[in-house]
Formats: C-alpha cells, structure tokens, sequence
C-alpha cells in the first residue's frame, strides 16, 4: 500500500491492548488532534512483540516504528513491559550496523488515562520522523562490492605444533571411556590440513585424536544431539564457552558432561591456506612447528606463518584456556588482554555511514546461496529442524531468492543469539561465500555488554539478559523524543 | 475465505471526516473481500442485523467491522457473528473512529488510513482460527480490600448474597473516614451512629473474615481463583484474649503520641483502641512509641492486662486466602497540604483541616465535642472556612475537584453555629458546588438561617498576630472577586477544606493486583461511563473513593454495585476462560523451556513426550500476554488470536518495501 501522495510516512505502531491502545483511544475520545500517518497494531502486551516485527516492518520499507506499553510496574501482566524494555533496548542499540537510523524505532510507555501524552509521542515522533525523511530502501541503496577487511595483529604468540599434552589427554580419554558413551574430538580429515570432529568409543578411535590448530570445529555443537546421554567433550577455550551457555540454557546437563580441556594456541583459516596454493593444487602433508606451519601440496612445500594463517577470531582471543572443565590437561596458556575484540569486519562497518552499511551487507547478502552452512556450524542454534526460516507457519521468511529474504534470515540467526552467543564465529567460518556473519552477532554481543555487563558463556550461574529482567534497569535510561 | 467489511459511519462521528463509501468500495479490492457495505449504526439492532444476513446470503466466514475502538464494541460484534454462526473469532475490527475520525480533519487522509486500517484487519482476520473457550471452577469467595463504609456495603451486600467475605483494613479498626466524622450532610445525622450498625454488622456476621490492621502482602492468579498473601501486623496483643477492656490504655505510661485517629490534634497512649466504638474492639500497641518495645523498659501493660494478652514477641504473620474476586474500596487521603505557604504550610496551631475540625466538633474527639482550638483551648467565635485547598488549581498540578467539600463545609459552618452560638463563620469558595439531592438547599440554610458569610475569593495569606487582650488572632487576608476589593478577616481558628488523593500506598496495591491508576492515586475503571465498577484486570471491581472523589451516598451505592458485579460473577455454576491465551506446537518445541522461564504467570509446565521435554500451557492459568511467544525461537509456542503470522499479516499489509 502507497504512502498517501508522500505527505505521510510509513509508521508502524505496537500498542499493548491495555495500557497504550488504550490511552490512543483516550486521546481519540478527547479529540486530541494527531498526525494521521501511524497505523497501529493490537498487541496483548509489549512483551508480545519480538524484535523481529520491528526489523521485518523496517526492512520492508517503514519509515518509522513506535512501540508503546504499561508504563514499567504497571503492566497488566506484571513483568511483559521488563522483558520488553530490555529486547527493545538492544534492538535499538543493534540497528545502525544494518544501517538503520535508530532514531527510525522509538519505544516508550503511556498509560491508558494518558490521552495527552499519547498525544505528544504520537506528534513528536511522527514529526521526527518527516525530518529523518524516507528510510532508504534495500532496493535502492547501491551495494558495496569487493570488500576487503585488513587482517588484525595477533594479541598473543601463536601457536602451531601438535599440544604437548596430548599423551597425557588420550589417557584420561581412555580412563573415562567405560563410563562414557564417546567423546568428541577431532581426527584427521580429507586432507592434512582439514581435521573433522568425530565421537570417539574405542581405544583405537582415541589414538586416531589430533591436537593442533586445524581443530576449528566448535565441538560444543554436538552435545546437544547426545543430550541424555554420558558424554565427553574435548575443548578449547571457546568451545567451553558454548559449554557453559549450553548448561546455563539447560540444553544439557552438567552430570551428563565429561569435559576434556587445554589451552588452545590459536586455529587456522583453512581458506587463508588454500589462498596460498594454486587452485589445482593437491595438499599431501603438513608439519607444523615453530612459528608456522610447511605445507606440501602437488610435490611443492609451502612455508605458512600462523601471523598470516590463523582465524581472526584466534588473533584477539582472551580465553584460549578452556574455561569449564572436569579434567585440564598441559600447562594454561596466557589469556591476555584485549581492548578491541571487533572482528575485522566489524571494525570495517564502523567506518561506514549508515547508508554504506545497508549497501555493504546488500552487496554480502548477493551472495548468500542460504545453505544454513552458519546455522549448522553454531552451537547455541539449538531449533536444529525447526528453525522458522524453515517453517511456513510460523512464516517470518518467504522461500524467494532475495537479499532482504536472506539478510533477514541473518537477522534472525542474530537476533536469537543476543545475549546467548558467545563469539565462537564459527558461523563465519563455515560460511562458504565468506560472508562476514559473525558481525551481527558481534554487535548484539558489544551491546549486550554495554547495556547488561554480560558476556555469554563464562559464568554458571547467570542468565542470559533478554530472558530476565531487572525493575530498575542501571544503563537503560527513558528516551525523549 | 469469504470477507465481508462493514464500514461504519457512527452518524456523523466516522462519516463527517471518513469517505466510509470510498472504504468499503476500496475494501472490495483486498483478498479474498466479497461483500463490504457502508452503514449508519454498526452496533443498532438495524445494524447488527445487516451483518447477520450479509453472513447469510454472502456466505462470509469473515467479517470485519471498521467502527469505533474494539475495546468499545468487539464483545457486541463477536456476539453478532455468532448468531450468525460464525465463529465470534473469525472476526476483526478496525478503529477508523478513536484512531482516525476524531484525530484529524483532513478527509483525504482520514479515507486512505481508514482503508489501509480495514487492509490491516482483513489481512490479520484471513490468519485467524476459530477459538473455543474452556470452563473453570470459580472460588465463591470475596476479598475487600478497605474497611470505610464503601468497602463495609460491599462486604455486607456480599455476605447477604451468601459469598464469603475476607475483608482486609490496614488501620486497627474498620469504619474509614466515616468513623471520624462528626455529622454528615445534609441532614446533620449523627456519623457514628449511622456507621456503627453496619460496623457492627461486619463483625457478627458468620459470612465476612475481617482481619484488621493487616495489609496486602501479594495477589496471585486470576478471576475465578485469586490467592491473597495477607500481612498481619503485629499488634504485640493476642486479639483472642484481648477483651477490650481498656486497662492497658489506662496505665501506659507512654501518653503523648499524636493521635492519629483524631487526625493528630490531642495525644493518645503507646497501647491503645482508636475510637470506642471500634470494630474490632482490641488494643494494639504501636512499637514506635512503646517503652517497653522501643527501650526495654516498661512492660506495664503486660502486668495489668486481665487475661494476658500482651505479648511483646509478637511478629508479622502472612496468611493465606483463596478468592475469586476482589473490591477495591481503599478511599482516600488529604494532599500534602504544607506545601501551601499560603495557608502557613503547617505551622500554625490553629489552622486545621476539615478532618481535624470533624475530630474538634464530635463528642468522642480530643475536646469531647466543644469546640477548642488547639493552641490555647479557646473557644472561636470567628471562624474561617477555606475551600479548595489544593484542589482546581493547576499551577500545583491539581486540576480536579475535590467533590465533597463545598457540602461539609456548609456543615461545619452550620455546626459551628450550633455550638457557639455567638460565633461567626466565614466560607472563603471558588464556585459552590452542591448538585446532590437536598444539597443546595442545605447550603442555602448555612448562609441564611445560620448567617454564614460566604466570600467568593481565594486566600493570599493568613498572618497570626497579638490581640491588644493578648489573645493570638490570625488575619486571613483574601480577595472578594465579587466586589473587586481586597479582604481581611481577624480569625480565632482557620478550617481548610484540604484536597483529596487515592489513599497512600494506592499506587503500591494497584500494582500487586495489576489494574491502573492516574498520577494522584485513584485507580482507573475499565470505562468512564458503562463499566464505572470494573477494571480492566478480570474479576477486580472498585467501590469508594479510591476510583474518584464522591461522598457518602455514592460510595455506599458503588460498594453495592461492585457487590452485585461479585454476585454475578459467581452466580456462575463455572467461569468460561478467554481462549486468547497460549498454545504449543508439539512437534516444534525442543523443550529448551525459556516460554517455562520468562512466563510471569507459571502457565506453562514441562512435560515428557516420547521421553522428550515438551513445553505444555495450563489453559485456565495463562492470560495470553504472549511473552512467550515472543521468546520462544523456534516459534513452536504461539498466543492464540496474537500469532506470529496475524502479526506478519498486519506487518507485511503495511510494510511491502
């Protein structure tokens, strides 16, 4: 449906059926003169409203989007508004690294006897929203191609040998095996440079375990397929993050759990590597040592330093030692500190204007073939067959090949995971078109920080932020318009 | 699916600045519409109608009505389609009227937003699925939360209709404001001695639990079957044995505590019984003041008490009750008044407010009904009489009138005269406000049978001063804005006519039983004028002036009329629970239990399918908030009438790139 003539925007409203759409009704009552472009929608509560509405009717061209609830302790239901504020404000917060003005999503409380200041948001924001003009559309904003993101300095020494500890780690492998289903490790995969993550239920299968910096695999993404059974895991610092996420969201339980932990001296880029080779080169060995590692493929060896080869995720990493664990194995590594944890692709993002950032992920989303490839890879992806980009109903995502269909599905993807992601990146890495999905969540993780103090993944007794609430919030202060 | 959309013109309300024609033609264009229609009154029996044979010869399985808001008509539509026999929830509305007509005047604009409005409701209105209530057991109890004479009818209307009764008063006594009052207009009936019956009542009848100087701690549940935590507080005596006979108050040592039943003018004991004819007659002692509590030292009470009721180690008690509804009936409070410098804020001895004057004038008060001012015990024979003391006056944020005032200032006056005969009385007003049944009759008395001068203006200041005898006089000086000149007025004692608010903690309790009150205090019924005694919280009613300002008689009838409002309730062999509420798609729930841990109502439990854990929503305890819905990943909950495709509906309807 057109915007009348351009004399009105788009602007969506969410009003909680007790408290805002009754206070709308009260400034209808009084006659109370308002700007005619909001359209609003019936809501039981605010707690009602998934973010995602909010990113749906802005990716789909609303110029503004206004929320309104019971005013915090006044909620009809008790404790939706809480929940709301908490969703609602790291909604806000996230929205500029897809490109959208905040300034665009407004949420505030007004009470059903508040027909004038029912009257003052609906005013102010409609007219803010006429100064802030139309919102750029996907459609139209040209997309940013052939990007390239600087490779970030490691903030540790990188490792690349076999883990001296990994004698000592079958062992206890093989001590607790009896009393386990299997362990998940790695072995050697396809090729030298590829290990593949397997369950380990034989001794023999224990001797084929490889410890090094090929072990990529977050094999926290497994646990929850053997959920109710005696399981070990092998892990390195940020597999035990998921871990711990995975036992604060009681996905699994502790008892079931046996984990294996070192500290781990950094991963590779597979696709780092094989940029080093010629394409029709066959990989046939690898030795690793000292500061990098020799590949030799179709007859030709290749001297890879880890400064060049190793993930960006393992450059900035602060816990590389597993941070939850029934046996650690070998001496700690040093956890050293980070001021700046942005992935290159974020650091890229904050340098763009909000219109560049809408073209960056546009011309990123051109790409995407929807494989799924970074929702397999994640481990908090819990829904596993019923993820909604699958499902018709509820239907959040149509099955057309279109940048919105699939930004959105990263959105999604995103959104889930705010406050439950713990930065593992392994969505990124195993995207197969290089699509820097790890930046969204990245941006929900920063925010979360900055309004919650929470990190996801280290602590046993917390909780993740969008699934509680606090009745005064310290860092989410009221908005004016 | 067959939609038909009636567009409503409202008479002129919709029509004068809505192309209702235009709608209903535009409507004609959006899926699956075959049948739309513009009509005068939607809601007449005339308009009803048409919807029910429109059902019939278009076969709708769907209608939408574009009127008014629907938490005005949505019940009457949904019955409307139903005797048509359609499901009541194959039905939307849109709100063309407070959300369009009466917003904005420019007809262009109004037209388009009204169609796009029906766009919205018809696209929402094709998700949707029947919905069949379930039924439930109701609990055939009443709480009343307030024990003045609003919330004493309501308990006693109740438990003549044979319901039980947990009445709950936070003071040692029940009775309210009503106890303290000397007379009450306009008949100059003794107070008391109209209340006591009904006091009494209260404490004899089997049916009514009445547990004083207690509060509410928490209320759980929903209409039909609430569970109250009540907060007993200590009254360090074991009101078992406590037989009220008043020698603890006797002995106390403690005396000079400000007296709060008689509004702080005169003292009274550590241990004592508010007034006596108290309900329940038993003595509490106040810790704050008790020698014995405060400092260790004393115990005097314990030592003369007859049947060893005293007992210092008494603590807080939480009890429980089961009920199916709740009155609210917990009055009033003057406004802080000693914010008015004007007035003295508070400082001046002899200027006391319309309770205290009450407390002054009654025979069980301080001065045993002669009247004395405070300071020095004279007797006044020039009273000043000041209305709308912190009410109509915007520049302190009180807009709104206090209601009673203008009436029981006539009645003070007049009592006045009738205790110093020589006495006379000056009534500083804003307008007389006395629309009541004998009321403006009775003012009319004060001025002219009892000579009260009646002075419209307001007060700048009131300055005390010595009188050549030395007596302490105050000179109240105003305006009279009838004769256009300045006032002075030499006063023994200066009365206010102080303005009301909800009673304190209103705001605290509004949010334990989840109904909504304004700025000042007063809760908010679920409609101005056709629901003035429910809430929009389902089996929550209000009686008194804890909704609004209004006087005896009117509290009286609205205690009875949320009484009756229970009766109905409950007449109801079971209660049939909204199906709005929350459903689970068992295939795709993974069992991760978030809808478990953020659901604020515990409506939503684990189960074992198939030896897997399955969320599975209680029917009767979920209240549809939906915040589940929202949690939940996978989508696999969903809030019935609220899903998430009736919401992408509306989404998609108005956002297409």
């Amino acid at each position: 449906m057109s915007v009348l003539d351009d004399k009105e925007r788009r602007i969506v409203g969410f009003l909680c059926n007790w408290c805002s759409y009754g206070g709308a009704d009260t400034a209808g009552t009084a006659r109370a003169n308002q700007p005619t472009d909001l359209r609003i929608i019936r809501v039981p509560c605010s707690g009602r409203v998934n973010p995602l509405f909010i990113l749906k009717a802005l990716m789909n061209g609303a110029d503004g989007v206004l929320v309104s609830g019971c005013h915090p302790r006044d909620c009809h239901y008790a404790l939706g508004n809480f929940y709301a504020r908490r969703r609602l404000e790291t909604l806000k917060e996230f929205l500029p690294i897809i490109g959208i003005n905040p300034e665009r999503f407004h949420y505030t409380w007004v009470s059903a006897s508040e027909g004038q200041r029912w009257q003052e948001v609906v005013t102010k924001f409609t007219d803010h929203i006429h100064k802030l003009g139309a919102a750029p559309k996907w459609s139209e904003v040209p997309a940013l191609k052939d990007v390239k993101f600087d490779l970030v300095d490691a903030i540790r020494p990188l490792g690349c040998g076999t883990h001296p500890a990994l004698a000592e780690l079958k062992a206890e492998i093989k001590k607790a095996l009896p009393d386990l289903h299997g362990v998940l490790g790695w072995r050697k995969g396809y090729d030298a440079i590829h290990a593949e993550p397997f369950l380990m239920q034989t001794e023999a299968e224990v001797d084929e375990l490889i410890w090094g910096p090929f072990n990529v695999q977050n094999l926290a993404n497994f646990l929850p397929k053997h959920a109710g059974k005696k399981i070990g895991v092998v892990v390195k610092g940020c597999d035990s993050k998921n871990v711990v996420e995975l036992l604060v969201e009681k996905l699994i339980k502790r008892e079931d759990v046996t984990i294996f932990g070192i500290g781990c001296n950094g991963t590779v880029d597979y696709k780092r590597i094989l940029a080093k080779l010629p394409e029709d080169a066959v990989i046939e060995s690898v030795v690793g040592g000292g500061s990098g590692v020799k590949v030799t493929a179709s007859g030709k060896e290749y001297d890879m330093p880890m400064a060049e080869i190793a993930q960006d995720k393992c450059r900035l990493c602060v816990k590389p030692n597993a941070v939850i664990s029934d046996v650690f194995l070998g001496k700690p590594t040093i956890e050293p500190e980070c001021e700046d944890g942005r992935l290159p692709a974020l650091r890229f993002l904050d340098t763009l204007t909000l219109e560049e950032r809408m073209g960056f992920w546009k011309g990123q989303m051109e790409h995407c073939i929807r494989c799924y490839a970074c929702r397999s890879a994640c481990p908090q992806c819990v829904c596993r067959d019923f993820c909604v980009s699958d499902s018709r109903d509820p239907e959040w995502l149509t099955q057309e090949d279109s940048v919105e269909q699939k930004m959105f599905f990263q959105l999604i993807h995103a959104q889930h995971l705010a406050g439950r992601c713990t930065g593992c990146a392994e969505c990124e890495r195993a995207c197969p078109m290089d699509i820097p999905v790890f930046a969204l969540k990245q941006q929900f993780g920063r925010m979360i920080k900055k309004i919650f103090g929470y990190s996801a993944g280290l602590d046993l007794e917390s909780m993740p932020p969008l699934l509680g609430y606090e009745l005064e919030e310290a860092n989410i202060k009221e908005r004016d318009l | 699916m067959r939609i038909g959309i009636f567009v409503c013109h409202c008479g002129s309300n919709i029509e004068a600045t809505v192309n209702t024609a235009a709608v209903a033609k535009k409507s004609l264009e959006y899926p699956d519409v075959v049948f739309a229609t513009d009509t005068m009154y939607t809601c007449s029996e005339p308009g009803q109608d048409s919807i029910v044979e429109a059902i019939k010869e278009h076969q709708l399985d769907g209608v939408v009505v574009a009127s008014c808001s629907p938490r005005m008509h949505e019940a009457t539509f949904r019955r409307t389609v139903q005797r048509a026999g359609i499901n009541p929830y194959m039905f939307e509305m849109a709100n063309i009227r407070e959300h369009v007509s009466w917003i904005g005047k420019d007809k262009d604009a109004n037209t388009n937003k009204s169609a796009e409005l029906v766009l919205l409701a018809s696209e929402k209105l094709r998700n949707n699925r029947p919905l069949f209530p379930q039924q439930f057991d109701v609990t055939k109890r009443v709480l009343v939360i307030g024990g003045g004479v609003a919330g004493i009818q309501a308990a006693l209307d109740c438990a003549d209709g044979g319901i039980d009764v947990v009445m709950v008063e936070k003071t040692a006594t029940i009775g309210g404001k009503m106890a303290k009052l000397d007379k009450t207009f306009p008949t100059i009936d003794c107070s008391s001695c109209v209340l006591s019956p009904k006091t009494v009542d209260v404490s004899q009848n089997e049916k009514i639990t009445l547990h004083a100087y207690s509060e509410i701690e928490s209320i759980s549940g929903f209409v039909g079957n609430f569970t109250v935590k009540i907060r007993k507080k200590s009254t360090y005596v074991d009101w078992t044995l406590c037989t009220g006979c008043g020698s603890c108050i006797e002995k106390c040592p403690s005396k000079k505590n400000p007296d709060a039943f008689n509004e702080g003018i005169g003292t009274t004991t550590a241990i004592n019984i508010p007034y006596p004819q108290a309900i329940p007659k038993k003595a509490t002692i106040y810790a704050d003041v008790c020698r014995k509590l405060r400092d260790g030292k004393c115990g005097v009470c314990a030592k003369v008490c007859p049947t060893g009721a005293i007992k210092y180690d008494m603590v807080d008690e939480i009890i429980e009750e089961q009920v199916g509804a709740v009155i609210t009936a917990t009055g009033y409070d003057q406004m802080d008044w000693t914010q008015l410098g004007e007035y003295g804020a508070g400082k001046l001895p002899d200027v006391v407010t319309g309770l205290q004057y009450e407390r002054l004038l009654s025979a069980s008060g301080p001065t045993e009904g002669h009247i004395k001012r405070p300071s020095d015990g004279l007797e006044p024979k020039s009273v000043v009489f000041i209305q709308c003391v912190g009410s109509r006056d915007k520049s302190i944020g009180r807009p709104y009138c206090s209601g009673f005032c203008c009436m029981y200032t006539a009645k003070q006056a007049i009592l006045t005269k009738d205790h110093v005969p020589e006495s006379q009385s000056y009534v500083f007003y804003m307008d007389i406000r006395a629309p009541g049944k004998m009321y403006d009759e009775f003012t009319r008395r004060a001025m002219e049978e009892y000579g009260t001068e009646y002075i419209r203006g307001r007060v700048s200041t009131i300055q005390p001063h010595i009188r050549p005898d030395g007596v302490v006089g105050y000179m109240v000086r105003g305006a009279d804005t009838l004769l256009g000149q300045p006032v002075e007025i030499d006063a023994d004692l200066v009365v206010l006519a102080v303005g009301v608010e909800g009673a304190q903690g209103a705001a605290q309790l509004a949010e334990k039983l989840r109904i909504s009150y304004d700025q000042y205090g007063f809760f908010m019924e679920s409609h101005p004028k056709l629901k003035p005694v429910e809430t929009n919280t389902a089996g929550v009613y209000l009686a008194g002036v804890c909704q609004g300002v209004k006087d005896i008689p009117t509290s009286v009838s609205q205690g009875s009329a949320a009484a009756a409002k229970v009766m109905a309730l409950f007449s109801k062999p079971k209660l049939q629970s909204d199906p709005q509420i929350a459903f689970v798609d068992i295939k795709r729930c993974i069992g991760c239990g978030k809808c478990i841990t953020v659901c604020p109502y515990q409506a939503i439990k684990e189960v074992s399918f198939r030896g897997a854990p399955k969320a599975e929503v209680v029917g009767t305890v979920c209240q549809g908030c939906g915040l589940c819905n929202a949690t939940c990943p996978q989508g696999a909950i969903q809030v019935a009438h609220f899903t998430d495709n009736q919401l992408l509906a509306e989404v998609n309807a108005l956002c297409q790139f």
